[in-house]
């Protein structure tokens, strides 16, 4: 207890404050009986050590049973967001290396490898639409849109000799989509992209769609221009006419 | 239900919760690992499918992560590799069309060193060059 005109620390057998010297008053029941005030105080701390050892065992159990409730629900955690962790992690690495993968990704663009440098940018988790990438913002969209188109119609055109039939309703359908979204996003950000520092780049993506609807399903510029304006019905038609009578 | 007894069942859920720990720090490190082969677009089982199967440009879309720099296990690289074969000839029309003489050139060497790198395979890639020649229409 404290000391009422000082408030030093005072023990209930103390006479007067250590302190200041104050005769102690209100310890006057104590100093009356302190043989009988010390014995239950020993009492007290006996019984209170025998509780705290009889449970000591049963306390640490408890809290190691937290520790590992608490570790198991870290480890869920972790197990369930490994994916975004792996992911943030590439992409963190991605803009610490941006000097390295900045000329790969411009060798690829002067190759007019544009599969390529998708399937890089895959890879690699490049931190798209962050600085110092998103002045490729434009490029990107534009580039998964073409990738789409390349694929589609590999997929849906080479077969061997005796390749066994696919879903061919479903190949259709993949090129005519893979069309449209090429050619409408190309379209619909016009602006944009005339605007854009890659603008050449995304111009000479366009023109090996071009390439690709002419040399492989056979559609030249006039051919080109009366798909794009036909139904899609009739879009799908010409598809099924090209990819089932190859 | 005396103290012991009590102290015996947490115990014995302890040590319950220190196995499903122990799963679960396992599984977690599992996760972390980053396979890009297994567990993105590439798996292996599809691309051998679609090779068995001759769908040759399925198999040549499956390849395309390779030329962004995937690494393949050694034991289906041969899957890849035919996969690539089939999607770089495919690519060497357009470039050949498109003006880039580079990169049609480089699509040549790439070409000619997986056949050297697969002389067992010779009989496949020339079904692959054939199924790519047959899908140009001029």
């Amino acid at each position: 207890m404290k000391c009422k005109s000082c408030g030093g620390e005072i023990r209930l057998t103390d006479k007067t404050c250590p302190y200041c010297g104050r005769l102690l008053t209100e310890t006057a029941g104590h100093q009356a009986e302190p043989e009988a005030f010390q014995k239950k105080s020993e009492k007290s701390k006996g019984g209170l050590r025998k509780a705290l050892s009889d449970n000591i065992p049963i306390v640490i159990s408890a809290v190691v049973m937290l520790l590992l409730i608490v570790g198991i629900c870290v480890a869920s955690y972790i197990s369930e967001n490994a994916y975004h962790f792996r992911e943030d992690a590439m992409r963190r690495e991605s803009v610490k290396k941006y000097d390295e993968y900045s000329v790969k990704i411009q060798e690829y663009l002067d190759g007019g490898d544009y599969t390529g440098f998708s399937a890089f940018k895959e890879y690699h988790n490049i931190a798209e639409y962050e600085a110092p990438y998103d002045e490729l913002n434009q490029l990107w969209d534009i580039t998964k849109v073409y990738t789409r188109l390349v694929s589609a119609v590999e997929s849906a055109l080479i077969q061997g000799p005796e390749a066994k039939l696919r879903d061919q309703d479903s190949d259709v359908f993949d090129v005519q989509m893979a069309i449209s979204r090429f050619y409408d996003e190309f379209k619909w950000n016009q602006s944009k992209i005339d605007a854009d520092p890659y603008k050449d780049r995304m111009y000479d993506m366009k023109k090996k769609a071009d390439i690709i609807l002419k040399i492989y399903l056979g559609m030249d510029d006039a051919a080109r221009e009366a798909y794009f304006e036909a139904s899609d019905a009739k879009q799908k038609a010409y598809l099924e006419e090209v990819i089932l009578h190859d | 239900m005396t103290k012991k007894v009590i102290l015996g069942i947490s115990i014995l859920i302890n040590l319950v919760l220190a196995y499903f720990l122990i799963q679960g720090v396992i599984d977690a490190r599992e996760e972390l690992k980053f396979e890009y082969v297994e567990q993105e677009t590439l798996r292996p089982d599809s691309l051998r499918m679609y090779l068995e199967r001759e769908n040759y440009g399925v198999a040549a879309s499956l390849s395309h992560p390779i030329r962004g720099g995937a690494e393949i296990d050694e034991l289906d690289e041969d899957y890849y590799l035919l996969g690539e074969y089939a999607d770089t000839l495919f690519l060497k029309a357009i470039f050949e069309k498109s003006g880039d003489t580079a990169t049609a050139t480089a699509c040549d060497q790439r070409l000619a060193e997986i056949r050297e790198k697969m002389p067992a395979y010779s009989e496949l890639l020339d079904k692959i060059e054939e199924s790519v020649k047959k899908t140009i229409r001029e």
